[in-house]
């Protein structure tokens, strides 16, 4: 049986990454600016920067965070490399090196995404027009995973381009959590009650997942639960680490232990980061340094794969 | 079509309505009206964007996504022109391979002297270094496109041979495709011969010159990468044939062996379908400054470790000094008659053809040999008593230089314009592959000018292209 071009790894696994990135960055901007309307001017989108670490990078070209700029900033400018664009512009390349493993149908949305994408333009960003924006967006992105579900042989790979989708699953969940937990108002009796947690809930997708869980309760240590351990929830920490898991498994079945010993190990600490957990009592701090850690350990599981794999 | 005159030129369709099949092509295509066609032409170039088969330009900035333009009127060959086609383009791929392979070993033919010496050796597209190699099966040409143009009379000439990385036959199996989704109606009850066989049958062709010992070969296809224009090309042939794509820096040499690097290491390579061309193959033993190619692949390849398709060295076969020859070697190989013609051609390097060259240079299409590309060609009938003057001087001073060919009237095919049918000039490039013996595609790629009067059919140059149906 012929192994795959270690090249073809690489832009497998950063195919599911860019399209993973691609959702998650759309469905944070929608909500922010749909339900967030936590301040009497309108939603903040610092927070937006803040999430995933752009802040600085954004500040050198712009004064204030500005709706119309960092929507600008993260939909359609090509100079920042986290922008949607630019995501899809990534993805789209590494797709076009791997286009005879993929199937036809996977390459066919993606261009058309990619085609509908260029020609966005900086009205369909407008907070008025955001929303359908946006969700498009999203639906582009589902139907993409959901083409993929259906059409991708199941070989070497899909198998690196499912463990880049969960490994920046579980990262964007992580930041999510991170900075909505910061939000939420924790004190007498744990109640959770404002606005926030929905926020919470539905950047991940989340929100009538979770209701159906806990009927009628909205404990912080429920969203916790939820977020981290619920090993059902296709966003949840568990079941990316889970999917991660079973990925790295079949890659030692082809590749044999010895080889794979760093990758394995990585994992090892990740799955174990997560049964520790951020402990009891939980604070923003303790939680905000378990994330961060999480964050660190998803990448190095990243580049034990890079040394092993990617050649 | 009622107002659709093809004049003097042979017409692919009205031309040959003594074949029932074409007249009731025809009478189909009258059914349609130009609205429809139009919508219908409309879809299949959209789709043909959504899919990607284009080509890519780009720049600092962009990546533009081009398609080659597609006409939706069908090219019809009958079953007898296609019988033709088939045993000519065999003929002339045996032929070319018989002259390879002595030309790099024992120089029959010029030691004969059926070919000047010379014409062969000086030329920049033999290669010294190939002498004494020993190729599987002796097939050099393993995927060969033979350009046809079809004259007034309607017979099919030989205009060049393609046996170094031809191009196109992704085309011809994606504009099937997309005929079949977008004239369901048109083809229904036509019997016409399948071209999806392509891809299995270059696998199977590329096994069979596989390195003698190797029972299981890996099969690769060598990219010059995603920025090449005909990228689109290497994805689909890779996909059709189940083989990776990759690029050079995929690829390396230990111990005069070839291997991929893949997930679980180095991994032997048997066959390599290389679209690189000669000089960019190996910065060891051709161009130093290349870094498309592989270092140490063409020792790996002269030790017979790897098969390269197509072989090193095999630019001299299609040049077009070589040819004008090509009639000759046919019968000097086969000791047969050429079932292809060539369009007629006078060598100037010889006495006869410099004379009647010499004499209507106003008529005649006068080429000189080194150049590629259409480069230095002068259409007599259009160039200016000067330059004329100008011409005659050169091809007095260095005869062996040039060829001249008649003016062909290429034949026209019945072309979507605008809002209205109309000829223009075609011509059909078929695919042969051959390892241990010849297949030829049934179908090629129907090449169309898609400028009133122009004969110029290339991609580069506005060219559309054509489904191509064999009857059967």
């Amino acid at each position: 049986l012929s192994s795959l071009v270690a090249r073809f790894a690489a832009n497998t696994f950063w195919l599911g990454r860019y399209l993973e990135r691609t959702e998650n960055v759309a469905r944070i901007l929608h909500i922010n600016e749909t339900y967030a309307r936590d301040k009497p001017e309108g939603p903040d989108w610092q927070r937006v920067l803040d999430l995933y670490s752009d802040s600085d990078r954004f500040h050198e070209d712009h004064e204030e965070a500005s709706e119309q700029a960092v929507l600008q900033f993260y939909i359609l400018d090509r100079n920042n490399p986290t922008s949607i664009i630019s995501s899809i512009i990534n993805a789209r390349e590494n797709a076009r090196s791997v286009r005879h493993l993929i199937s036809t149908e996977m390459w066919t949305h993606l261009n058309m995404f990619y085609s509908q994408l260029l020609k966005m333009n900086a009205r369909e960003i407008q907070p008025s027009r955001l929303a359908n924006t946006a969700n498009d967006i999203i639906l582009n992105c589902q139907t993409f995973e959901g083409i993929a579900e259906g059409t991708f042989l199941r070989g070497e790979p899909a198998c690196f381009y499912h463990l880049g989708k969960y490994i920046e699953r579980a990262d964007q969940t992580t930041r999510i959590l991170d900075i909505g937990y910061g939000l939420l108002p924790i004190g007498k009796g744990d109640a959770v009650t404002s606005v926030q947690w929905n926020v919470l809930l539905r950047s991940v997708c989340g929100y009538h997942a979770y209701r159906s869980r806990y009927p009628g309760r909205s404990r912080v240590k429920d969203i916790e639960r939820f977020l981290l351990y619920d090993t059902e929830f296709p966003r949840a920490l568990a079941l990316c680490v889970g999917r991660i898991t079973e990925r790295i498994r079949d890659m030692e079945k082809r590749h044999g232990t010895k080889r794979h010993s760093e990758v394995e190990r990585t994992r090892r600490e990740l799955e174990f980061a997560l049964e520790t957990g951020p402990g009891n009592d939980i604070t923003p701090e303790k939680l905000h340094a378990f994330l961060d850690r999480f964050q660190l350990l998803l990448a190095n599981v990243t580049d034990a794969v890079r040394q092993t794999y990617f050649g | 079509m009622s107002d659709y005159d093809c004049g003097a030129f042979y017409c692919e369709m009205r031309s040959q309505q003594d074949q029932p099949l074409l007249t009731q092509i025809t009478k189909r295509l009258d059914e349609l009206d130009i609205r429809a066609l139009r919508r219908r032409a409309r879809d299949a170039e959209r789709e043909l964007f959504n899919l990607g088969i284009t080509f890519t330009v780009y720049t600092d900035r962009d990546a533009i996504d081009r398609i080659l333009p597609f006409d939706v009127i069908p090219r019809v060959l009958s079953k007898q022109d296609w019988a033709t086609i088939d045993s000519g383009v065999k003929q002339r791929v045996a032929a070319l391979n018989l002259f390879l392979h002595d030309i790099y070993h024992d120089e029959k033919i010029l030691k004969d002297g059926i070919i000047p010496a010379q014409l062969v050796k000086g030329n920049k597209n033999y290669r010294p270094e190939m002498q004494g190699v020993d190729v599987p099966q002796g097939t050099y040409v393993h995927i060969c496109g033979t350009d046809l143009v079809r004259d007034e009379k309607g017979t099919f000439l030989v205009l060049e041979d393609n046996g170094r990385c031809p191009s196109g036959v992704s085309y011809v199996l994606e504009n099937r495709h997309l005929m079949m989704r977008a004239f369901p109606d048109l083809a229904n009850g036509i019997p016409i011969a399948d071209v999806d066989a392509y891809g299995s049958r270059l696998a199977r062709a590329m096994s069979e010159v596989a390195p003698q010992d190797v029972s299981d070969p890996t099969i690769v296809l060598l990219s010059p990468g995603i920025y090449n224009s005909a990228y689109f090309e290497h994805v689909f042939l890779a996909r059709e044939m189940g083989v990776q794509l990759v690029e050079g820096r995929d690829l390396l040499v230990d111990d005069d062996m070839v291997f991929m690097r893949t997930t679980s290491g180095k991994q032997r390579v048997d066959v390599i379908y290389r679209r690189i061309d000669d000089a960019f193959l190996d910065p060891k033993a051709f161009r130093p400054d290349s870094t498309l190619g592989v270092p140490g692949l063409f020792a790996a390849y002269c030790k017979g470790n790897v098969n390269l398709a197509n072989a090193v060295g095999t630019g001299v076969a299609d040049d077009k000094a070589v040819y004008a020859y090509v009639p000759r070697i046919i019968r000097y190989y086969l000791d047969e008659d050429p079932i292809l013609p060539n369009v007629p051609t006078n060598i100037c390097g010889e006495d006869k053809g410099l004379t009647k060259t010499l004499d209507s240079l106003d008529k005649l299409v006068i080429k000189p040999v080194g150049e590629a590309g259409g480069y230095g060609v002068v259409v007599g009938p259009r160039a200016s008593k000067r330059e004329l003057a100008k011409l005659h001087a050169l091809v007095k001073a260095d005869p062996g230089n040039y060829i001249s060919q008649p003016m062909v009237g290429l034949s026209v095919s019945p072309t979507l314009i605008d809002r209205a049918i109309e000829p223009r000039h075609v011509d059909l490039r078929p695919f042969a592959l051959t390892g241990e013996d010849t297949w030829v595609l049934p179908g090629g790629l129907t090449r169309v000018a898609m400028k009133r009067g122009s004969l110029i059919v290339n991609s580069s140059q506005g060219g559309g292209s054509k489904d191509t149906w064999v009857l059967v």
